[in-house]
């Protein structure tokens, strides 16, 4: 190399390529950096407190979490029953934790711990995430209500909380490790617990420290949401998020079924059974099926499919799957027709009928073929959006695109929990991409080869 | 008596009756269903065109042209076509060229092209839905980065998604980070020029960028002729980023033709001017398809 550069011709190229080299890398680093940009953003996002996502300027990276712990102490007091003493406990547990939650918004406490103590036994524990308390705030049992105290220890809304946050209760004492106290929140809290959300136990002691896992904890406080938004599906309230992502994949696990065994069946009747011209007659009526663009026929389809009963049921978002895609059709007629005749000939002469051929010829050899296309079904079909738009009403039904759409339009809901979301339905995906990428590569340059 | 005498000739011609029979049995299912679900409804919408269609009592009073009439009348209905040629020009000038750059670029890289290649198709396996959300908040007037960039140089901050003019723009940027999938195709196409070019114009001093203009654009001007057909096409129909960015808002700045169809029968009620605008948008994709597969076909031959 260095030889060929000291002739005069030989720089010249040396240095055009070379700085064509330069640019490829740094531009094709930048147009990367870009492109994962809005990704990064979202997982940050998705990890910010309720709070801190409204901020302005947004910052790249979320704050690290706080963990609060209260203690609050009823030594010396005197309750007419057990139950009474588990009763005021868990009043105040509830008064601190959204007392907190609502006025120290700016210290990123994503989680409550709060102990109750009387003659030197911890008797109550109960410990809540920040998610936990925003979504019975926003959509559960202090749905638009005031955070006061009258209205958060009204009738018995206090004792339901706190069964739905979860709570621990000993009078005998409960096995808890010790509490270190410090200072660092202790007047902040005092004063918030004076101001307004007096509780009957005096405040001993509060504790903070780090803990950066909490961010993460927020998704599964997610992936409960749609069970606090949508109550009143059994379904949902049941499986929560889950519930759209069952749907996504019978939908387009029907698909890449239904595609790659109405395709190779179409294209073995094709290929193997039809003279060459009348193949390429049925090869063009299934291409031309499936060039019928979407947004021209999506009216005349949905009278036609609410005329069958195919409204607002599994039916209507599978049955748009069961004819041969005709680009699928073709790639597989230039599959099967590279198989070797005799083959073919040899079984026939041995008796065999369609059905043999098909099922121990042809299946075993397009192992690749059907890859390919299940991987093109999936691609192609995971994005689609308003079919199942028109076609759903009932909440139950929604696919992952039409669901993420409705909850992103729900004015309550908070742009840290969307963002969650929408990174639990992509990691999966940009996972098994990444796993799988020659493959994906393989059929995404496939099917460009017809265009 | 005379069965057993014929069976032998009855044998060899139910045997090529059989031979005939069996591949359209086997296509029956697929064909019909085909004919069913996606041929059918074309026809369907032809007819629906042509009546005042009422759909409890289908299919209505017969006004033959009228609906065609009334639609080319329509205002909002040629703004709706205003609205799909300015995606496309932005679509064109934005999201066309960016991965034919990448890809030739991509091509020049060494060690880092194969992972850059699966960073690419990466933003194009994520759904519209997830990209509306993420784009959404970026663009957010209060709390988006977009106005946060526009304030870090000192201009005034602005209402993006809900500003008529601005909001073409914003549904169509984000595809210039999704173009993962053509840049492979652009890649393949790059990679199939065939290597004998290739050195000899390196032989003659054909490199660095020179190479790149002179070498394998015209090797592979097919390849973009193709993906820019396509680009026209999907553009065209356009309708879930619309739908879902701005709902065909604001005051119907990015209502193109598949906005226009939903809203003439969800909001008007009026399935005779849906299916008379579904027409037309399907007469103008076949023929767009139809120069795609002519052009195609030459370049085989």
């Amino acid at each position: 190399m260095k030889k060929r550069r000291s002739n005069g011709a030989g720089l010249g190229h040396g240095k055009s390529e070379r700085f064509l080299k330069t640019v490829a890398v740094i531009v094709s680093l930048l147009f990367a950096a870009v492109m994962l940009y809005p990704l990064l953003f979202a997982v940050s996002s998705s990890m910010k407190d309720n709070t801190k996502i409204y901020e302005v300027p947004p910052k790249i990276l979320p704050d690290s979490a706080n963990s609060l712990t209260m203690v609050f102490d009823y030594s010396g007091m005197n309750f007419e029953s057990d139950e009474q003493q588990k009763d005021v406990m868990m009043q105040d547990s509830v008064l601190s934790m959204f007392a907190i939650n609502y006025k120290m918004t700016q210290d990123s406490i994503m989680e409550i711990h709060v102990y109750g103590v009387k003659d030197g036994k911890t008797m109550f524990h109960s410990r809540a995430h920040q998610m936990k308390l925003q979504m019975e705030r926003d959509y559960g049992i202090y749905k638009s209500s005031a955070v006061k105290k009258e209205v958060l220890l009204h009738e018995e809304r206090y004792s339901r909380a706190c069964e739905s946050i979860g709570y621990e209760y000993d009078e005998n004492g409960l096995d808890v490790k010790e509490i270190k106290f410090s200072q660092e929140m202790y007047d902040k809290v005092e004063d918030v617990l004076t101001e307004g959300f007096g509780t009957t136990g005096a405040l001993k002691g509060t504790e903070t420290h780090v803990n950066n896992l909490l961010n993460l904890e927020s998704f599964r406080y997610y992936l409960e949401m749609p069970a606090y938004i949508y109550p009143k599906s059994e379904r949902i309230a049941k499986l929560g998020f889950m519930t759209f992502v069952l749907n996504s994949v019978i939908v387009i696990g029907f698909a890449m079924i239904a595609q790659v065994f109405l395709c190779s069946v179409s294209a073995f009747a094709i290929s193997r059974q039809l003279s060459p011209r009348a193949g390429k007659a049925v090869l063009l009526f299934f291409l031309g099926g499936m060039m019928v663009p979407f947004a021209s026929i999506m009216l005349p389809q949905l009278i036609m499919y609410r005329q069958m009963g195919a409204y607002n049921n599994y039916l209507a978002l599978l049955l748009p799957f069961l004819y041969p895609y005709g680009f699928y059709v073709y790639l597989y007629k230039g599959f099967f027709d590279q198989i070797p005749g005799s083959y073919f000939e040899a079984a026939s002469l041995d008796g065999a009928g369609s059905i043999y051929l098909y099922t121990r010829i042809c299946m075993p050899l397009s192992k690749p073929i059907i890859s390919l296309i299940a991987l093109q079904t999936f691609i192609s079909n995971w994005n689609d959006f308003f079919w199942a738009w028109l076609v759903t009403e009932d909440q139950k039904l929604w696919t992952l695109n039409v669901a993420l759409y409705n909850i992103s339009n729900n004015m309550g809901t908070k742009q840290n929990a969307i963002m969650g979301l929408s990174v639990v339905t992509i990691t999966p995906v940009i996972l098994l991409s990444i796993l799988f990428s020659k493959q994906l590569k393989q059929s995404i340059v496939a099917s460009g080869v017809k265009g | 008596m005379r069965v057993t005498e014929k069976t032998g000739s009855n044998k060899k011609s139910n045997y090529i009756l059989r031979k005939k029979l069996t591949p359209w049995c086997i296509l029956f299912f697929p064909m019909a269903f085909t004919l069913w679900l996606k041929y059918y409804p074309i026809f369907s919408a032809f007819f629906i065109s042509l009546f005042k269609y009422d759909p409890i009592n289908p299919p209505g009073k017969f006004v033959g042209l009228e609906n065609y009439t009334g639609l080319f009348g329509m205002q909002f209905y040629w703004e709706a076509w205003q609205n799909t040629f300015i995606f496309l020009l932005l679509q064109l000038g934005m999201c066309f060229l960016i991965p034919l750059i990448q890809a030739l670029l991509l091509n020049e890289l060494v060690r880092l092209k194969k992972g850059l290649t699966t960073l690419y198709i990466l933003p194009a396996l994520i759904p519209t839905s997830v990209n509306v959300i993420i784009w959404k908040w970026i663009w957010h007037p209060d709390y988006g980065v977009a106005n946060q960039i526009v304030k870090f140089f000192g201009g005034e901050p602005l209402s993006w998604l809900s500003d008529p003019k601005l909001v073409k723009f914003c549904i169509i940027f984000p595809g210039v980070l999704g173009g993962g999938l053509m840049v492979l195709l652009y890649l393949s196409a790059i990679q199939g020029v065939s290597s004998d070019i290739m050195e000899s114009a390196a032989l003659d001093g054909c490199t660095g960028f020179k190479k790149i203009f002179y070498i394998i654009l015209p090797n592979i001007s097919f390849m973009i002729f193709i993906q820019f057909i396509i680009s026209v096409i999907t553009t065209m129909q356009l309708l879930d980023a619309p739908y879902m960015y701005a709902s065909g808002g604001p005051s119907g700045a990015s209502t193109t033709q598949g906005i226009f169809i939903y809203n003439a029968f969800n909001q008007d009620l009026n399935y005779g001017r849906g299916s008379a605008a579904s027409v037309v948008l399907l007469l103008v994709i076949a023929v767009l398809t139809m120069v795609q597969m002519r052009f195609e076909k030459s370049e085989k031959e």
